[in-house]
């Protein structure tokens, strides 16, 4: 009878060994996030602070410069137009009808004004197409695909899985050309990655407890999305759309944007 | 005596008595005299020089001038060193009339210009430290991905951490003032760059 016993718990013993050594450690999925970026075009605005010292420094700079060629002829044009309404003297006729610096000055404020600069607010500002990258020209635009997780659609960065044979940054540039296409041409910056976020499946897939996705980061140099829709958003739109966990952890790596 | 003598030419009435003193020898006397030039030469007759050589002359003579003032002026093209240039005297003489009245500041504005200073030197100071925290934050987010990526496999570390040598030469341009405009034609043509390159 015990003997029956001891060996019963033997065999629970070594069975449960047997178990745990099996399933020691949790297998994750190994994804590659990408996150494409296209960098400001245009500066960003002034703060207050900023456009107050520009002024300050504007005028310490002028009290502290000479006289141009410009404003001396200006000041004898005045002058001359002041000797010849008092008509005290019949001064320099030729002096008094060229060109004045006033007319020159006016002149060219009137071709600076005729002069079209590229309008700030874009076509796709105004459309609120954010599928073009010529949309907020101030800021910093990232690329996200739509993906379906389960049941529902949700907004995430371009990812895909790894494969075995290769690493994670070609990876990452394969993922590009699949879902993306290869018209558009970024560029990587290292061959390591730059953000780490994981999740656990909500049931066992493929014996994989959950994902870890590694992100990539590239700059947008040209080129368009060709194989499916993408937008860019900007950094609000992405704390608005990501899911909250993943945008804790995308934003992470990202610069942020001061105004 | 003599001095006295000197003196009597300039007074009216005689004051010493002449004497006549002539000379009366016996013998021939011995005066000396010096004679005219007689060494000189009658002017000689100009030869009439060819005048294809008298041309030719001219010819070097000008070109021997020419080809200084060339030289002078080869030296002027070149451009001087920047330690050797100086102010031009026109500008130097005319400083005067090129000079602003000093600008009387209130105690105020001077006092606001102040705290304007200190007040930017706080927000850079602000900013500055943003970026370096930005920085950091951004180098954390890497490191902590490398270690769960070390923590996951060794080899896909090992590959990630291997320098990317086709990163460098990299060049981005920067954000502009104002938007491009699309398909604009400079007035003033494309520039090529002829600046000279040593590269090896």
């Amino acid at each position: 009878m015990l003997v029956k016993t001891l060996m019963r718990m033997n065999i629970t013993y070594y069975h449960r060994l047997l178990i745990r050594s099996i399933s020691s450690k949790p297998a994750w999925d190994i994804l590659t996030g990408i996150c494409i970026e296209r960098l400001p075009v245009v500066t960003p605005p002034l703060t207050e602070m900023q456009k107050k010292y520009k002024e300050f420094l504007l005028t310490v700079e002028f009290e502290k410069s000479m006289k141009s060629n410009h404003e001396i002829q200006h000041e004898n044009d005045k002058k001359q137009a002041e000797l010849f309404k008092a008509e005290s003297q019949d001064v320099d006729i030729d002096a008094v009808n060229k060109v004045t610096a006033q007319d020159f000055e006016d002149a060219a404020n009137e071709e600076y004004s005729k002069f079209k600069f590229g309008n700030l607010e874009t076509d796709a500002d105004k459309k609120g197409d954010k599928t073009s990258t010529e949309r907020c020209l101030q800021r910093h635009l990232v690329l996200v695909t739509q993906r379906k997780l389960g049941n529902d659609s949700k907004t995430l960065l371009p990812q895909g899985h790894w494969q075995e044979g290769e690493t994670l940054r070609q990876t990452a540039e394969r993922i590009v050309k699949e879902q993306i296409g290869s018209e558009l041409q970024i560029k990587f910056i290292s061959n390591a990655p730059c953000g780490f976020y994981k999740y656990k499946y909500p049931s066992e897939m493929n014996g994989k407890v959950g994902a870890k996705i590694f992100f990539y980061y590239a700059n947008y140099k040209s080129g368009n999305p060709t194989k499916s829709k993408v937008n860019w958003l900007t950094r609000k739109e992405l704390d608005e759309m990501l899911p909250q966990k993943y945008s804790n952890a995308v934003k992470e790596f990202l610069i942020e944007e001061t105004y | 005596m003599s001095i006295l003598r000197q003196f009597s030419r300039l007074s009216i009435c005689p004051t010493v008595k002449f004497q006549l003193n002539r000379n009366i020898s016996t013998t021939s006397a011995l005066t000396f005299k010096i004679t005219e030039q007689l060494w000189a030469e009658p002017m000689k007759k100009k030869k009439k020089i060819d005048p294809a050589i008298v041309k030719a002359r001219e010819e070097r003579r000008r070109k021997k001038i020419e080809k200084q003032i060339r030289r002078l002026e080869k030296n002027a093209r070149q451009l001087k060193p920047i330690d050797e240039l100086e102010v031009p005297l026109h500008l130097m003489d005319s400083l005067k009339k090129y000079k602003r009245p000093p600008v009387q500041l209130s105690v105020e504005e001077i006092e606001a210009r102040e705290l304007l200073q200190k007040e930017w030197a706080r927000y850079k100071r602000d900013e500055y430290m943003n970026n370096i925290a930005q920085v950091d934050r951004i180098m954390a987010a890497q490191k902590r991905a490398l270690d769960r990526l070390y923590e996951e496999s060794e080899d896909l570390y090992n590959e990630a951490i291997m320098p990317d040598l086709q990163l460098l030469p990299y060049t981005i341009s920067g954000p502009v003032a104002t938007p491009p405009i699309k398909d604009y034609e400079s007035p003033d043509g494309e520039y090529i760059d002829v600046s000279k390159k040593w590269d090896n």
